[in-house]
């Protein structure tokens, strides 16, 4: 019973966003359903039927099939992450290298006919597909195969020896393969929307909405007014927009030549490390920058005359943030068009999504850093306490990550033995996960994203979707917190 | 029955002292503080430090929200509607804080940008105060270098200019000059009379006693008294007032006399050349026995005065056994 008098009371006290909490909820179902049509219409886990596959090798005679009897001649469709390995001369080798040679994992002995086919690895397992891929699909793109267990028979010379090999081998033509993506963006265009009504009927209950957005806006103006022309901007403004601009030009020509330090990048490559940079300097910016507000203003009672207006608190926040973000993000965004634009002159063109998320991501990652600052400089006790607050922050997310990623894996358990343990899919999947710990780090996942023609991709464990969401809900959060704790002040 | 302009019905406010987010320790602020100001009055806010003259002004203002209780202006809770409510405040912090890069004119643009303020309504209303409180001379300097005195009186224009029904101002004096305070006063009075409802709480009881036509003290976060000062002066003689004597000798016997009645304490008791000065506080009545007392005792008494009841007294009185005063 108290429990519900509780539950009711903290109900009724969000009076105002209670359509959002009503959309998120509808939202939650939406995705569980989501999550189910995937389970239910196709296999999910490829790996667990190839894992039942078993390579029986006797003198003259060699056996490639599954436990499961019933599998045979049957067509599954299978869902999962794709991996592309054509068939040519560079990948097997020329017909005369490679003409006759079984290969376990694939299953098959290659021969001429091989050249115009490829196999693809969807989450671990083979699937052979009669056609070529090139241009249709891509790496780390997430697809269903309706794929067919077919035996095989072939012959191969083992130790001078003449082999029959019989191999039930999962195939596919290059029609039975789909982006995963049309069905997803079924789903999340329906949550979107859903979303964006929550929020629309929410946003109704504000009251004098107007007259707050016109408040913020007065604040955004006047921050951005007082923030630009202080001197640690200028200063800070001058060093990351030499570096921002110097960055893109070197990226640009390392597409083209090499570097001791960064070696060669490719066209993705470049504007992925191109925004990790944006993301090094840019948070220093964000941080340096609001590390004043809030705690200063409350030393020099600067804030009660602002209590003291008919403005929500929520206002003056949000207000704030933005106002900051534009101090920051508007010598930003012209470092990193320059930037940009050398870039390409120097090297290639990367794709237009990934030059539009570089930008617009980057406007988000400096607000979520403004946010994300703010709610040190409400909480912190003392001036000191605010730039120790901030400048950890910075070191932790801009350039010790690794290490503290590398140091969570050790205690729990990830193993990083070995000299290349970066490349290993354990370790890469636990560090991409962690990742989504980092607005750096999400930065350069969805700036990667948009590499992509789909968001329908693996990026090295993390879903495209999930980048996706996660750089909206990190400024969000921040945001809600910093209000959430300029509030509690208000209690007292 | 009309409203009361603003109402405070036990109003309740704790501090919580966190650490790490986590409440280890609350001290009370405001206990069930209920009082009413009336439209047209100037009430005078008086109490001890921390007796929670502050903490109600800000919940007063939204700056802090109370726990319990309500506050209402109107007759209508002012959580029910912030954005009116808030509209009707004006009010001065006793730690005026404003932008030093700021010009006056800057000042008042920013802050009368949270009302429905037009820019030459803005430049309008906030060069007549400007002028009103004497900074029209320094529109070109910037806030940094402004006195106190002239930052208070700017920190009121940005108060005065969405023209509120009621003025609050926490200590308005302190820091300023006598001229100063001369100069605020009158413009209060002037403001006053035109029907801006005025609250203020103020250390100095002269100038309270000389501006307010209401008083309420509060101590230790309740209200103990509030009402027209003069009706507090007589509330307060009823229970006890001052009476100086001069008398011929003034020994331990005519002490130990006195102190016998409990309703007698003895304030003062100093040579004054040829005779003593004794100051007595009792009730009104027991005066023929004090006087028949000392003379039965053979004191010559040359002089009998009551003092009349200053604000100060009352404070005093109200706020006995409280040192921090």
């Amino acid at each position: 019973m108290m429990f519900k008098d509780k539950a009711i009371k903290q109900w009724k006290s969000n009076y105002t966003w209670q359509p959002l909490l009503i959309a998120i909820s509808i939202i939650l179902l939406i995705a569980i359903s989501h999550k189910v049509h995937w389970e239910i219409t196709t296999e999910t886990d490829p790996l667990s039927v190839w894992n039942d596959r078993k390579v029986t090798e006797l003198d003259n005679k060699t056996t490639i099939n599954y436990s499961n009897e019933n599998l045979l001649n049957k067509t599954i469709t299978f869902k999962g992450v794709l991996e592309i390995f054509p068939y040519t001369n560079t990948s097997i080798g020329t017909l005369e290298e490679s003409n006759g040679t079984f290969d376990k994992i694939d299953g098959l002995v290659y021969s001429e006919d091989s050249y115009s086919k490829c196999m693809i690895n969807l989450n671990g397992m083979r699937i052979l597909v009669n056609g070529s891929l090139e241009g249709k699909f891509y790496e780390s793109e997430v697809v269903t195969v309706e794929a067919t267990l077919i035996e095989r028979s072939f012959n191969y010379e083992r130790n001078n020896a003449n082999i029959d090999l019989k191999s039930q081998i999962w195939e596919a033509e290059i029609d039975d393969i789909a982006l995963a993506d049309e069905k997803d963006y079924y789903f999340f265009g329906v949550e979107t929307i859903i979303f964006a009504l929550g929020l629309y009927f929410s946003l109704k209950r504000v009251s004098n909405l107007n007259e707050q957005i016109k408040f913020a806006k007065h604040i955004a103006l006047f921050e951005f007014k007082r923030g630009f022309k202080t001197p640690r901007m200028i200063v800070l403004g001058l060093i990351f927009f030499v570096f921002i601009v110097g960055m893109g030009m070197l990226l640009g020509q390392l597409q083209n030549s090499s570097n001791s330090i960064l070696g060669t990048m490719t066209t993705k490559g470049s504007i992925i490390q191109l925004s990790y940079f944006t993301f090094m300097i840019g948070s220093m910016v964000a941080i340096g920058i609001s590390v004043d507000t809030f705690h200063k203003e409350r030393q020099e009672n600067t804030m009660d005359l602002l209590l003291a207006r008919p403005i929500n608190r929520e206002t003056i926040v949000l207000g704030k943030a933005l106002g900051l973000t534009m101090v920051v993000g508007i010598p930003v965004f012209i470092a990193q068009i320059i930037g940009l634009y050398f870039m390409v002159t120097e090297g290639n063109m990367p794709p237009i999504g990934s030059m539009f998320a570089f930008l617009f991501f980057g406007q988000i990652m400096i607000f979520t850093m403004v946010t994300f600052q703010l709610c040190l400089a409400i909480s912190a006790r003392s001036g000191s306490s605010v730039v120790i607050y901030g400048l950890s922050a910075w070191l932790l997310f801009a350039l010790v990550w690794t290490l503290a990623v590398i140091t969570i894996a050790t205690v729990i358990g990830v193993d990083i033995n070995g000299e290349n343990f970066e490349n290993d899919p354990d370790y890469q999947k636990f560090a991409s996960r962690m990742g989504l710990l980092n607005p750096g780090v999400i930065y350069q996942m969805v700036v990667g994203l948009f590499t992509n023609r789909t968001i329908s991709v693996d990026l090295e464990g993390v879903p495209g979707w999930l980048a996706l969401l996660s750089v909206i809900l990190w400024p969000i959060m921040c945001l809600r917190m910093a209000t959430w704790l300029f509030k509690r002040e208000m209690r007292g | 029955m009309a409203n009361s302009l603003l109402e405070l019905e036990e109003v309740q406010k704790d501090y919580r002292i966190r650490n790490f987010g986590r409440v280890i320790r609350t001290s009370k602020a405001l206990n069930k503080l209920s009082f009413k100001v009336e439209k047209g009055q100037i009430f005078g806010f008086l109490g001890p430090n921390g007796a929670g003259k502050t903490t109600a002004i800000k919940c007063i203002t939204g700056i802090l929200k109370c726990d319990s209780g309500t506050i209402s202006i109107d007759g209508e809770n002012i959580e029910n509607n912030v954005f009116e409510n808030k509209n009707k405040i004006g009010f001065l912090p006793e730690q005026v804080g404003l932008y030093g890069s700021l010009t006056a004119q800057q000042t008042l643009e920013f802050y009368g940008g949270f009302y429905s303020l037009s820019e030459s309504i803005i430049e309008e209303r906030g060069g007549k105060l400007l002028d009103l409180l004497g900074l029209s001379n320094s529109l070109v300097k910037t806030v940094r270098e402004y006195s106190l005195g002239m930052r208070k009186r700017l920190a009121l224009a940005t108060a005065l200019l969405h023209e509120p029904e009621i003025l609050i101002l926490d200590e308005p004096t302190s820091g300023l000059d006598p001229r100063g305070v001369k100069a605020l006063r009158t413009l209060l009075l002037d403001l006053n009379e035109k029907g801006l409802t005025i609250i203020f709480s103020s250390h100095i009881l002269s100038e309270v006693q000389e501006l307010c036509t209401d008083v309420g003290i509060i101590n230790n976060g309740k209200m103990i008294r509030q009402g027209p000062i003069s009706k507090i002066r007589e509330t307060v003689e009823k229970t006890a007032i001052k009476l100086s004597l001069r008398v011929n000798i003034f020994g331990k016997k005519d002490e130990k006399i006195l102190n016998e009645n409990k309703d007698i304490s003895i304030l003062e008791n100093k040579e004054l050349g040829k005779h003593k000065k004794i100051i007595l506080k009792l009730k009104e009545d027991l005066i023929p026995w004090v006087t028949n007392k000392l003379v039965e005792n053979g004191t010559k008494i040359f002089s009998i005065e009551p003092h009349n009841t200053t604000l100060e007294d009352v404070f005093l009185t109200e706020t006995e056994g409280d040192d921090d005063v």
